[in-house]
């Protein structure tokens, strides 16, 4: 990692190094340079290229965008930095600096360096590969050209503000010269290609990519123009800055489609590289002041005057990195940043009751930037795992997503099912889950309760049911037992007076009353089996609420429907009814009683009306207080309408569903 | 008589069967379940079938469904359906078709009763139980035909539907067979029933036109 990193700081280092030593020949007493924005705008260009070069190739160590970036910072930085030295050397004081004349040469023949920068970048933008096999031959040529260009441009004698300096370099045959004309047109040609490689990428990208791209396409289309410009006119100031501008805009495009739309991931080291970036910067502009502050001062160059700004600005450097560190911390940790805010925008929703804790789930999704993302509670008595409304989801999720536990204090409270890509920024995801940890296990808590409520209320209603079914169980018992063993006796009763001889009439008046007495037991058992539970009841609440309001000292109307339901059911509406009645009877002084039941928005709904004195009330340990709680095991509920004085309506509505 | 009983519980089995021996009726089979009771009666060809509802493998209605198919396959042969409790599903509708009695298993034990109502059902008449037919003949509603009986009609009109000729009627109530004959007459034309003012076919009519009354609830 370490020695991956080595050669894009190199180049780093050389090209702020270039711009440092350009400035100071700009500067220097006695120097000719260009104006001080065109000095500007140019260590803007080198730094702001540098810092987006650096940021790729921190982020994607080898990958050739970084060091292309890096390349085209180092080549412009060069340029700069080779004419200062030239003009200083040549020009301003002739024969002071060595090398002079190489410097000329870099200036005069690197021009097609700077395109060939761009032309690269263009090619293997984003992902570091020509846009097919095919353009290997649109590269070839376009290395061929530069090439060209560029050894032609070397060969020939020196132009423009060096025009009277020797050419280090002898000059080459004319035929030469020929080719360079015709290479140029392949440089032009490179360029359009170039153009034409992002807009085929644009074309064949969708979504995100696409917007990655657009940004370049835009700068991209000013490489040819650039050059264009250039040799139309001819002018030096304009050449150099439509060069600034192509390069400018590139490396923005490239900028935009990292830190907008996070191209390469990159994202948290935004934060370390701008420190560095705005410190180089920060670095570069204090290091120029002082300089020119000392050099005013002593109105002529020495090597103190280096040393001591450099001294100073080292001293300087420790405080104002802690300083910068922490306003850009503050400031650019931005995804993080804007993550923790609305996990505590919600968590203060909350509190206040604006929203429920489920809502969790979809605030981690829309913070995170997956909407696939989604949340599993772990429910402790269950041993699983379950969604939000409570329904069990499998361990292992078959679509490649990942799985993030989710604890607290040391105890599970779920996982966070997400999408691989959020696993190359873990701390985002580490620290937002930490920071809806809270919400996380209340919506866990509540999801258990949830669930827990269910289980009772589905083993109460099959308590209820159970019961119902005891007493079938109980009555067939006492029909089918006691019942027919009687009638065994009564008949071994019969069979013995028939065999009694006749005249013996004591003994046969006793047998007549043993039997009177066993038809009487066998009545009785037939009542008590028909509390339990009434055997009409196989035939449907119809049939059974008929005999039951036969058997009823005031007179019951009844309306039922022919229509069947569950036994349970049944079961639960005749009881309801027997309860009806006898509270109606006893208590309300009824003399009139209508009795209903029918099946009504899919349930059954049952209900007892009277004309009696009215005011009843469900009272703790009443019938009625016992019927309510069956009636809630059961799912349904149970209205009583009792003024005083205006009769009593029982109403219950029992689901059938369940 | 000749008579096969079936009926799961031997002790009672073997009770009813002296009950009708002691009757001086010929019992020619005693079977437990309702396939036994099938080809006991096909091999035995009773006059009269005295069959338990609740019977194995599934103790339901399973007496009740061997009744039915006695009743189809050897319409000769009288039955008499025996019940612990009440259950009204098939019962009227077996009773109106005649030469079949249903009624509760304690009222073996009024041997006099009984056995009238067996040897009625074997003449090819019908026997229903007095609480079967009370809960056919009670009226809850003011616009029921009933209503307008007075309460000896009513007790005559359970007492046919229960299967009883006049006679057995004037002998049950006390009455002179001409008070009965009269109240007979008002009862039918107060119901609106058309029928023959004694016999079978009487029973008959007056359980349709109850059944029809109890099915409109």
């Amino acid at each position: 990692m370490r020695r991956s990193l080595a050669l894009p700081w190199a180049l780093a280092i050389v090209a702020a190094a270039l711009v440092v030593l350009g400035g100071v020949l700009e500067f220097l007493p006695g120097a000719s340079g260009d104006p001080w924005w065109v000095y500007g705008l140019w260590i803007c260009l080198v730094l702001a290229t540098v810092a987006v070069g650096l940021l790729v190739a921190v982020r994607r160590p080898g990958h050739p965008i970084g060091l292309l970036l890096l390349a085209n910072a180092l080549i412009i930085a060069a340029a700069g930095a080779a004419e200062s030295y030239a003009r200083y050397g040549l020009l301003d004081h002739p024969g002071s600096l060595p090398g002079a004349r190489w410097a000329a040469l870099y200036d005069q023949s690197a021009w097609p360096l700077l395109f060939a920068a761009v032309t690269a970048i263009a090619l293997v933008f984003p992902d570091g590969r020509l846009p097919s096999p095919r353009w290997r031959r649109v590269a070839a040529g376009a290395t061929a050209s530069f090439a060209l260009v560029i050894v032609s441009s070397m060969t020939r004698p020196f132009e423009g503000p060096f025009a009277g300096v020797r050419n280090p370099l002898p000059e080459l045959p004319a035929a030469l010269g020929m080719l360079g004309g015709v290479a140029l047109l392949g440089v032009l040609f490179s360029l359009l290609a170039a153009v034409t490689a992002v807009r085929v990428r644009f074309r064949r990208a969708s979504g995100i990519e696409r917007l990655q791209l657009q940004w370049l396409m835009f700068s991209a289309a000013s490489i040819p123009l650039a050059l264009l410009l250039g040799l139309a006119t001819g002018d030096d100031a304009a050449r150099t800055a439509s060069i600034f501008v192509m390069s400018g805009a590139l490396s923005a495009g490239v900028a935009v489609a990292i830190l907008r739309y996070r191209l390469y991931e990159i994202d948290r080291l935004i934060n370390r590289s701008l420190v560095y970036g705005l410190l180089t910067l920060l670095l570069a502009g204090a290091y120029a002041a002082i300089t020119l502050a000392l050099g005013v001062a002593a109105s002529r160059s020495s090597p103190w005057e280096t040393a001591v700004a450099t001294l100073a600005v080292a001293a300087a450097f420790l405080p104002l990195r802690t300083r910068v560190q922490r306003g850009v911390d503050k400031r650019f940790a931005r995804a993080r940043y804007d993550a923790l805010r609305r996990i505590e925008a919600f968590l203060a929703d909350l509190r206040g009751g604006r929203t429920a804790p489920e809502e969790i789930e979809s605030v981690l999704a829309q913070t995170l930037g997956d909407p696939r993302l989604e949340l599993h509670y772990w429910l402790a008595a269950d041993e699983r795992y379950s969604d939000a409304r409570g329904n069990p989801v499998g361990v292992a999720p078959d679509d490649g997503r990942v799985r993030t536990p989710v604890s607290r204090g040391g105890a599970p409270m779920g996982v966070v099912v997400h999408d691989p890509a959020l696993d190359e920024r873990p701390h985002l995801l580490a620290s937002v889950i930490e920071a809806a940890g809270l919400a996380i296990e209340i919506a866990r808590l509540r999801v258990e309760l949830r669930r827990q409520l269910e289980e009772v209320e589905a083993s109460r209603a099959r308590i209820v049911a159970a019961g119902y079914e005891e007493r079938r169980r109980i009555e067939r018992d006492l029909h089918d037992g006691a019942q027919q063993r009687l009638v065994s006796i009564g008949l071994a009763l019969r069979h013995l007076q028939h065999e009694l001889p006749t005249g013996s009439g004591a003994a046969d008046e006793a047998l007549d009353g043993a039997v009177a007495e066993i038809t009487h037991a066998i009545g009785d058992l037939r009542e008590l089996a028909r509390g339990v539970r009434p055997s009409l009841l196989d035939e449907g609440i119809g049939p059974a609420l008929r005999e039951l309001a036969q058997r009823s000292s005031v007179p019951v109307e009844v309306r039922a429907t022919p229509e069947r339901f569950a036994g349970s059911l049944e079961a639960a509406a005749y009881f309801i009814v027997c309860e009806g009645l006898t509270n109606a009877v006893k208590h309300a002084h009824a003399s009139r009683i209508v009795v209903s039941a029918g099946r009504a928005n899919g349930s059954l709904v049952v209900s007892v009306a009277d004309d009696g004195v009215g005011g009843a009330a469900a009272a703790e340990g009443s019938g009625l207080m016992g019927l309510a709680d069956r009636v809630a095991a059961q799912g349904g509920t149970l209205r009583l309408r009792s003024a005083p004085s205006a009769g009593t309506t029982l109403t219950v509505e029992l689901p059938c569903a369940s | 008589m000749r008579v096969v009983i079936a009926e799961d519980q031997a002790l009672l089995r073997a009770g009813l069967a002296r009950l009708f021996e002691d009757a001086g009726h010929e019992v020619v089979a005693s079977v437990g379940d309702a396939t036994a009771l099938l080809s006991a009666v096909a091999g035995h060809r009773p006059e009269l079938a005295v069959v338990d509802v609740r019977m194995p493998p599934d103790y339901g209605d399973e007496g009740a469904r061997a009744a039915r198919r006695i009743r189809e396959e050897h319409p000769a042969v009288a039955v008499l359906l025996l019940s612990q409790h009440i259950e009204t599903k098939h019962a009227v509708a077996l009773v109106a078709q005649g030469r079949f009695g249903y009624l509760l298993k304690d009222r073996v034990l009024d041997v006099g009763e009984f056995m009238e109502a067996a040897e009625r059902v074997c003449r090819g008449g019908s026997a229903l139980d007095p609480q079967v037919v009370a809960m056919l003949v009670r009226h809850d509603r003011d616009d029921d035909p009933l209503a307008e009986l007075t309460a000896r009609e009513r007790e005559v009109l359970a007492l046919i539907a229960e299967g009883l000729s006049n006679g057995g009627i004037a002998k049950r109530l006390f009455l002179s067979l001409n008070t009965v004959e009269s109240h007979v007459r008002n009862v039918l034309s107060k119901l609106d029933v058309t029928a023959a003012e004694d016999g079978n076919r009487r029973v008959l009519a007056v359980l349709a036109h109850l059944r029809a009354t109890q099915s409109q609830h």
